[in-house]
């Protein structure tokens, strides 16, 4: 558990101390901010639209920060041969991949709370009160990140950059386009529907996480669909894990 | 004491080592020689347990380079190293400290050692070649190993830098740490080890004392003169 941590600490320095992750948020913050111009040409709509583009400004630049970050974050270290630092101590490969995302995720969680700031103060300037329910929004989006980052680390054990941000990219919209696969597949039914099923329970379905329209009409959630979608983030996230680590013992460094 | 035997390790059909077959004591100062792409790193990947044999066996005080307890009293410091960009000499070392059960707490006398201590607090990236090899030597001996394993240790370092590694290599020959090293500086070999191994095309040719071996010659004259016959 001490090295875990250990790990998860380097990490974190590593990543807060990395320009591009300000760079980014730069711009996310920028966008959360620009949602007041977006409002004021709404015609009366402006909260409903500052709070969609704020929720969806918060989800993308924390996606964007992710895969910048978490592509690189093992093959990095294969590239460099730090890996060869590491492995060398008494530290197993399991230790490496948990850390690793553990470090990753307070990283990710951080800018986020950064960007759930400015965006609650935009929301509370703009007379839409203290927006409690969108933390809901962001909780989810956090579920999603999490199964992100492990996905972005199974990833960079076997590709380079580029590839994981193609491979994420695709996992993306899949994830999210799941449901109206299935809807499509049972309305048509054809050779493809086997094909369709075994996509649909194979990839993360990233639909799951997405309550933002909820938040924005003021629609109630339950707190069990919370917890569904928090046990599923754990147990696709603990999968890819245990995936990652495998793919990283196989690596004849 | 450091037991290989029969050690082989294939990248596919290409046999890049093949079965060697060597004993280092406890406290000796073991070279490892061999011309370039010889197999020299990839059998001390091996030894510190980052890469697993195809055939034969490592055995570290009779046991695996893989058993965690082993790795505890190892040290590794990989050729030609690099290191985490955004953390400085001191976070470094107490990274790796912090990786080990036992706590350590002479992080900046190992930097002193080093002749480091003055760049603790500077990021790594702003270091020079040597400054960066001689921290790979320090992080290699944060957990007081009794076992050292070092690629290239001389390697970029100008000569005051390789005195001042010498003198560090010969204080642990001192310490009865056993110590097996890479290098292509056959000066320095001749002055620090006790024993060499010579490997050639994934083969070893000789294992033994190094007066035996260069006899009158010079080191490096009879090195050459050995791995051209073997070639011919």
């Amino acid at each position: 558990m001490n090295n875990i941590v250990t790990i998860a600490k380097n990490t974190f320095r590593e990543t807060i101390r990395d320009r591009i992750l300000y760079v980014i948020l730069a711009f996310a913050i920028l966008f959360i901010l620009s949602t007041i111009f977006f409002g004021s040409i709404s015609l009366g709509e402006d909260i409903k639209i500052i709070k969609d583009f704020g929720l969806a400004g918060i989800y993308l630049f924390s996606l964007i920060i992710t895969i910048f970050l978490g592509g690189s974050l093992i093959y990095k270290e294969i590239e460099k041969r730090t890996l060869y630092i590491l492995l060398s101590k008494p530290v197993s490969s399991m230790q490496v991949v948990v850390g690793k995302f553990l470090g990753l995720f307070v990283s990710i969680l951080l800018t986020i709370v950064v960007m759930t700031g400015i965006y609650l103060v935009v929301v509370f300037a703009k007379g839409g009160g203290f927006d409690s329910i969108a933390l809901l929004a962001i909780l989810m989006q956090l579920f999603e990140i999490a199964v992100f980052i492990s996905l972005m680390i199974l990833f960079s054990t076997f590709a380079t950059p580029l590839a994981s941000t193609i491979y994420a990219v695709l996992v993306l919209y899949i994830g999210h386009s799941l449901a109206l696969i299935i809807k499509f597949v049972n309305k048509n039914p054809s050779n493809f529907r086997p094909v369709a099923v075994v996509i649909y329970y194979l990839l993360p379905n990233l639909e799951k996480f997405n309550i933002r329209n909820l938040v924005v009409h003021d629609v109630s959630i339950s707190g069990l669909s919370i917890l569904y979608a928090f046990l599923y983030a754990t147990l696709y996230s603990a999968i890819l894990l245990v995936l990652a680590t495998w793919s990283l013992k196989k690596q004849d460094l | 004491m450091i037991k290989i035997s029969k050690l082989s390790k294939n990248y596919g059909k290409e046999k890049i080592v093949e079965n060697i077959s060597l004993t280092i004591k406890k406290g000796a100062v073991f070279g490892f020689l061999g011309p370039n792409g010889a197999g020299k790193t990839t059998t001390i990947k091996m030894l510190v347990g980052l890469s697993s044999p195809t055939h034969g066996s490592i055995k570290i005080n009779n046991k695996n380079p893989k058993d965690q307890s082993t790795r505890e009293r190892i040290g590794f410091m990989p050729e030609d190293p690099y290191f985490y960009d955004h953390l400085t000499g001191l976070e470094l070392l107490q990274f790796s400290a912090d990786l080990f059960s036992e706590p350590i707490s002479n992080i900046e006398d190992i930097l002193e050692d080093i002749g480091l201590l003055d760049a603790k607090n500077k990021m790594i990236n702003t270091y020079s070649k040597g400054m960066k090899q001689r921290l790979g030597i320090a992080q290699s001996l944060v957990n007081d190993p009794d076992y050292i394993f070092l690629d290239e240790p001389l390697d970029g370092l100008d000569p005051i830098g390789r005195a001042e590694i010498k003198k560090i290599i010969l204080k642990l020959k001192k310490q009865k740490k056993t110590i097996f090293f890479n290098s292509h500086i056959l000066a320095d070999v001749d002055e620090i080890c006790d024993e060499i191994g010579i490997i050639d095309n994934g083969k070893l040719i000789y294992s033994g004392g190094i007066k035996k071996f260069r006899g009158d010659k010079t080191l490096e004259d009879k090195f050459v003169e050995v791995i051209s016959r073997n070639n011919s």
